[in-house]
């Protein structure tokens, strides 16, 4: 089969591997319908995770068909629709249990690099290098799922192929971020990052009830889509100053809850931005920490600051005193997806919560390696490149 | 012998030692005492690291044994179970009295999570095999094939 491989720093390539086989008892194979770039992939693929093998196949976000059912599944058959969470979650554990799915203690084989790297391993991702298991990812014509009575949830009917691809993290991810931060009704909620996982946050903390969303983004077409599509406000950073921007919008307070969504290579105009960026090459650093940092100063005495996009490793000039004296929460997680996609598919179906505009190109998998060139230089307003294996 | 013989074999070479030492970094990453970094409760002491009793929590209200996994490791081991607080499960420990060597102690967190697995999920996870593209015979190829193969014997169990 053909699949999108992982070939070497800022390069990918489509190759002809082997078709993926049921390994385990709980294991269903799809074939894959819909298959989507994500930011984080651009970390592995830049080098910044150096946890990739020459040969190894991308893809977290993709949604099917189930066409091969292992013989411990009871919940799946062959031909379901389904859309599956990035990361994988046993369903028996302890955190499993809690519904902290992407902690999972069975879903890493490979639990001795993280544990290295963190102190603790959190779960497997499928296509997310060998330190979060070393899965074969989505980006190719069939996929292995394991756990799947836990992870392969159906698309119900009416919601389309490309609206439920999103679900499987972009949605999820930005839920994870809404919930976990804490938003209540009537809060208001600062999101960092105009991609497809900060529109869902946005959406999500609205649909959470949050009374005032402000999306901050540097890329107009980004921005447009906040406003057309999520419904919240937005800020352009190289228009304004963000922080002075959130006072004048929340009565001198600062938003309740904020929610950063850029991750390890965040874009930063100005001397900071320089800083970030030599550090970072000097390898001083692993992560450039720039919307961290805003979001921690910008939010309000007592409120709370999640940290969604992903992070690797170190950073630097983490304003820790900030966040002490103005007795903040700050917490992050990878996506909880298998906790939130029964009422996320739900909102779906009713058609509060919509994803199709991410899709601004959609292309056949042989064209995988110019989806993901359009979607680094984020050319031709591209948000978001599907690809159809 | 031919240039291409004499390049393959250099080559060959260089990756049979990348291999080793990407497993050797993974084990020096576990056991380094850099500010943020790694684990470190493996290397305390040598000497009691070896002794050391190493746990998981299984996520069951008791845990009756036979350990299969465990057993096969022979007698040298000791194994205990205690009861986790609040809804945790159960704890299940191992250790060797007499102290273990780096390779033994491998095999014992290996096997302290194989049998985690088989109680909670009923099946130890494979990723093996499954479809990759061309795999380059690079030295730092190699040595993340080294530390992937590491991995599950590693980490601060």
């Amino acid at each position: 089969m053909k699949a999108l491989t992982w070939t070497g720093i800022n390069e990918v390539s489509v190759e002809d591997v082997a078709e993926p086989q049921l390994l385990n008892d709980h294991d269903v194979i799809l074939k894959i319908r819909q298959t989507v770039t994500c930011g984080s992939d651009l970390h592995l693929i830049g080098g910044y995770v150096p946890f990739m093998r020459a040969g190894d196949v991308l893809g977290h976000e993709f949604m099917g068909e189930v066409v091969e059912v292992g013989k411990a599944v009871t919940r799946r058959k062959v031909g379901d629709r389904v859309v599956v969470p990035s990361f994988i979650g046993c369903g028996s554990c302890w955190y499993c249990k809690k519904e902290l799915y992407s902690l999972c203690d069975n879903g890493n084989p490979n639990p001795g690099i993280t544990e290295g790297l963190w102190g603790q391993s959190p779960g497997g991702c499928f296509g997310y290098s060998h330190a979060m298991g070393g899965y074969a990812g989505s980006h190719a014509e069939y996929m292995r799922v394991p756990y799947a009575d836990v992870g392969a949830f159906l698309v119900p009917d009416g919601v389309s192929d490309t609206r439920a691809l999103f679900a499987s993290d972009s949605v999820t991810t930005g839920w994870t971020g809404a919930d976990l931060g804490g938003v209540q009704p009537g809060d208001t909620v600062a999101v960092w990052g105009a991609g497809a996982v900060g529109q869902m946050a946005a959406r999500s903390a609205m649909l959470l009830g949050a009374e005032q969303v402000v999306v901050i983004d540097r890329i107009p077409e980004r921005l447009q889509q906040v406003r057309q599509f999520i419904g919240a406000d937005t800020i352009d950073y190289t228009a304004v100053e963000v922080t002075a921007e959130l006072r004048e919008r929340t009565g001198g307070r600062g938003p309740d809850v904020c929610i950063e969504a850029v991750g390890m290579e965040a874009h930063s105009p100005g001397p900071a931005g320089v800083y970030d960026q030599v550090k970072q090459q000097l390898r001083l650093q692993t992560d450039r920490p720039t919307a961290v940092r805003e979001a921690i100063r910008a939010c309000r005495k007592g409120g709370s600051v999640f940290v969604l996009g992903v992070f690797a490793g170190m950073v630097d000039k983490f304003p820790l005193g900030a966040m002490m004296n103005k007795g903040l929460t700050v917490r992050g997680a990878q996506q909880h997806g298998q906790r939130y996609l029964p009422r996320i598919l739900d909102h779906m179906q009713k058609g509060e919560l919509v994803t199709e505009h991410l899709a601004t190109h959609t292309m056949p998998l042989i064209d995988g390696p110019r989806g993901y060139e359009m979607f680094k230089a984020k050319t031709d307003g591209c948000v978001r490149a599907v690809f159809t294996p | 012998m031919a240039l291409t013989d004499l390049l393959n074999r250099v080559t060959t070479r260089a990756t049979s030692v990348a291999s080793g030492a990407g497993s050797a970094v993974l084990t020096a990453v576990q056991h380094n005492r850099l500010p943020g970094i790694g684990g470190a409760s493996v290397t305390d002491d040598p000497a009691v690291s070896a002794r050391r009793w190493r746990a998981v929590t299984v996520c069951v209200p008791e845990l009756p044994g036979p350990f299969p996994e465990l057993d096969a490791l022979g007698p040298r081991i000791e194994v205990r179970t205690t009861p986790a607080p609040r809804d945790l499960g159960t704890e299940l420990a191992a250790r060797f009295p007499a102290g273990g060597s780096s390779d033994e102690i491998g095999e014992l967190r290996a096997a302290l999570r194989r049998t985690k697995q088989l109680i909670e999920t009923g099946e130890v996870l494979r990723v093996d095999p499954q479809p990759h593209g061309h795999r380059k015979k690079t030295p730092q190829g190699a040595a993340l094939e080294g530390v992937a193969q590491t991995a599950p014997r590693e980490g601060v169990l």
